[in-house]
C-alpha cells in the first residue's frame, strides 16, 4: 500500500486571522506565547479540517513529523536577551519551553491530542526530509497516518505580520485508510 | 508492524562524558559503576554572575590546545564519533549515514555572539545557522554520502536519533548508520532551568524520597549501527542488537510529564512489542531517572504499567545520578550503557540513594552496581514538550 496525501495547508504569518474562521471554536479560543507557536497550530488545525479528520485525536494514530529552519532562532534571541538585559530576573521561565525546537510540535500535540510518534527535525532549507522520514514511517507500518511539514523564515526582512513566517503541512496515510473519512486523495 | 528482528546490530561505540572523558569507554565504564560522581558546583562561564551550580562538565583542560568552549561541541562530538568508527573497526564507510540529536547545538557560538553584540550596544543579529549545520559538518568531515538527519526532540534526541538510524537500515536506505547525540552545558539553558525550579541544590537523587531536582551535564556518544548481513559479511565485532524503538507523545504539557506516565508507558510497550518479548524478559531499565519529583514518579508508574509484577524484579539505574542530564545527548550514552551493561553482565547504581520513597518502590540498584545476567536492556528518555522514547537492546 503506497502513502497518499489526503490533506494539505499553507498558511503564512501575515494572514493568520483570516484563515481561523473555520477552525473549532477550541482552536480559535487558544491563548498562544508566540507566533510561531500559533501559525503552525493553526496550520495543522486547517490540514485536519481538509483531511477531514475528526479532533481531538486521542490516540496514537496519528504521528507528526516538523520540520525548522532557523526561525527558532527569533524565540532563542527573546529569550536571551531578556538575560542579558536584566540577568537572571530577565529568564523567562514562560520563553525558555520555546527554546527548544520541538516545542512547536509539542503545541501541536497538546492542541489536537495527538499521542503517536513526534519528531522534530531541524533543517536548512526545505522539508524533505521530513516528508521522507514521514513516508518511511508509514511504509514501514510504525505509523498509519502521519502529519508532515513545518515552519520556516519566508523573508527575514520581514516583520511577523508583514509575512516573516510560513507553515505547511501534509496529511498522508496508506492508501487503504482514506475510504473510512471519506477524504480524497490529492 | 515491521519488526527490527535480526536486522540492525551495533558494532562499534564511542563516548566522552565528564566521567574519565577521554579514558575511553573502558575506563568511563569502570568509573560509571564504582559510583563516581562527576557533579560539582560551578559558576557559569560566560556570564558574570557570583552564584554557582550544580553540574557535570568535562573538563575544558584537558582537551587538545585548550580549545574553546564554542569549539567544545565540535570537538566531543567528532572525539566520540571517530572513537566509534575505530571502534567497529570500520576502513570503509563513504556510503554510512548519520543521525544526530541535539538540543543546543548552536547554543554557544550563539550566546558568545549574543554577549558581545550586548557589549558593543548593537542589535542583535539573527543567526544564520540551523542546528543542522553540526550534523551537516560531520558528514562533510568524513565524506558520507548516506541519509543525513538531525533530531531535536528535546532529552529524548539521543534514542530517537539512534531509532530512527536502525529504521534508515531497515528501510534498506543504507547498510552502515553512525547515530548518537551530543550537547554541552550552557549558560542560558542552566538559567531556564533554574527559573522553572528543576535544578536541585544538594546531591542529584533520583528515585530516593527526599530528590529535589536535577543537576545538568555534557557529552557525547556515537555508535555505529549496521545491517546484520553487513556486520557479518566484514566479520565485525558485535555488541548487541536493536529489538524495538518507539516514539510516544504524552500531548499534556509543555514543560510537565504526563503524571501517570501515559507517553512512557505507551512507548515501552510498542518497542517490546515490535520483538514479541513478554515484560519479563527485560533483564535492565536504564531510566531516564532524573531526580526530579514528577518525573521519577512518573517514570515508576510507567514502568508498573507495563511490566506488571515483574517491574520489581528487574534491576533499574539512573547513570544521570552520575553524569548529570546531558539533554540531547543523554539517550546515546544511556544507550550506550544499556550496551555496555550487556557486555559486561553488570547493572550501574544509582548513586546518592538514602531513603526510599513509597511511591517509588522499585529496584533502582542503590548506591552499588552489581553483576546481573543481561541479555535483553531497555533505555527509556523523556523530555520537554511531553516526548518519550525507548529502545530495546538484545544479544544477538
Amino acid at each position: 500500500m503506497k502513502p497518499v496525501i489526503t490533506g494539505v495547508s499553507k498558511i503564512s504569518s501575515n494572514n493568520i486571522e483570516s484563515v481561523t474562521s473555520g477552525l473549532h471554536d477550541s482552536i480559535r479560543q487558544m491563548r498562544f506565547v508566540n507566533s510561531m507557536e500559533q501559525l503552525t497550530v493553526i496550520a495543522v488545525g486547517i490540514l485536519l479540517n481538509d483531511a477531514k479528520i475528526g479532533i481531538p485525536i486521542g490516540n496514537a494514530s496519528v504521528s507528526l513529523f516538523v520540520g525548522i529552519d532557523d526561525s527558532i532562532e527569533d524565540i532563542k534571541n527573546e529569550y536571551f536577551e531578556g538575560i542579558l538585559n536584566e540577568g537572571i530576573l530577565g529568564a523567562s521561565p514562560l520563553l525558555f519551553p520555546y527554546t527548544t525546537p520541538n516545542s512547536l510540535a509539542a503545541q501541536v500535540s497538546i492542541a489536537f491530542d495527538i499521542r503517536g510518534e513526534n519528531i522534530t527535525i531541524p533543517i536548512k532549507h526545505s522539508y524533505r526530509d521530513v516528508i521522507e522520514y514521514a513516508i518511511e514511517c508509514i511504509t514501514g507500518k510504525y505509523t498509519g497516518t502521519a502529519i508532515a511539514g513545518g515552519i520556516r523564515v519566508q523573508d527575514r526582512s520581514l516583520s511577523v505580520g508583514e509575512g516573516r513566517y510560513v507553515a505547511e503541512f501534509f496529511f498522508t496515510r496508506r492508501s487503504g485508510q482514506r475510504k473510512k473519512t471519506g477524504s480524497n486523495d490529492i | 508492524m515491521k519488526s527490527l528482528k535480526d536486522a540492525v546490530v551495533i558494532t562499534g561505540i564511542g563516548i566522552i562524558t565528564p566521567l574519565k572523558p577521554f579514558g575511553g569507554v573502558n575506563e568511563f565504564w569502570n568509573s560509571l559503576c564504582s559510583g563516581e560522581d562527576a557533579i560539582k558546583r560551578t559558576s557559569l562561564p560566560l556570564l558574570d554572575m557570583d552564584r554557582k551550580w550544580l553540574m557535570a562538565g568535562i573538563d575544558q583542560s584537558r582537551f587538545q590546545n585548550n580549545i574553546s568552549s564554542e569549539n567544545k561541541l565540535q570537538c566531543i562530538a567528532e572525539e566520540a564519533l571517530c572513537m566509534a568508527i575505530k571502534d567497529a573497526n570500520l576502513t570503509e564507510y563513504r556510503n554510512a549515514g548519520l543521525s544526530l540529536g541535539t538540543v543546543l547545538g548552536n547554543v554557544l557560538a550563539k550566546e558568545k555572539r549574543l554577549i558581545e553584540s550586548k557589549r558593543q550596544k548593537s542589535k542583535c543579529g539573527n543567526e544564520r545557522e540551523s542546528l543542522s549545520h553540526i550534523t551537516t559538518s560531520l558528514a562533510v568531515k568524513h565524506n558520507l554520502n548516506g541519509p543525513t538527519i538531525t533530531i531535536s526532540t528535546a532529552c529524548t534526541s539521543g534514542t530517537d536519533a539512534i531509532g530512527i538510524a536502525a529504521r534508515k537500515i531497515m528501510n534498506g536506505k543504507t547498510s552502515i548508520m553512525f547515530a548518537g547525540g551530543v550537547d554541552v552545558l550552557s549558560d542560558f539553558a542552566i538559567l531556564g532551568f533554574h527559573v522553572l525550579q528543576a535544578l536541585t541544590e544538594e546531591k542529584v537523587r533520583p528515585f530516593d524520597k527526599n530528590r529535589s531536582g536535577l543537576a545538568l551535564g555534557e557529552g557525547a556518544a556515537f555508535m555505529v549501527l549496521e545491517s546484520e548481513k553487513h556486520a557479518i559479511h566484514r566479520q565485525a565485532k558485535i555488541y548487541g542488537k536493536v529489538m524495538g524503538y518507539a516514539s510516544r507523545s504524552d500531548a499534556n504539557h509543555l514543560t510537565g510529564p504526563h503524571r501517570e506516565g501515559r507517553g512512557l508507558a505507551d512507548a515501552i510497550k510498542q518497542a517490546i512489542s515490535e520483538y514479541n518479548l513478554e515484560p519479563h524478559e527485560i533483564d535492565y531499565i536504564n531510566a531516564h531517572g532524573t531526580g526530579t519529583v514528577y518525573n521519577d514518579l512518573m517514570e515508576t508508574k510507567a514502568i508498573k504499567k507495563v511490566f506488571g509484577k515483574a517491574a520489581h524484579d528487574i534491576p533499574i539505574s539512573s547513570t544521570k545520578s552520575m553524569l548529570g542530564h546531558s539533554f540531547g545527548a543523554s539517550g546515546a550514552v544511556e544507550a550506550i550503557c544499556c550496551l555496555l551493561s550487556m557486555k559486561n553482565k553488570r547493572v550501574p547504581p544509582t548513586i546518592n540513594f538514602r531513603e526510599k520513597d513509597p511511591e517509588c518502590d522499585l529496584d533502582y540498584v542503590p548506591n552499588v552496581s552489581r553483576h546481573h545476567d543481561v541479555n535483553t536492556a531497555i533505555s527509556l528518555s523523556a523530555g520537554f514538550g511531553g516526548q518519550n522514547a525507548a529502545i530495546l537492546f538484545g544479544q544477538t
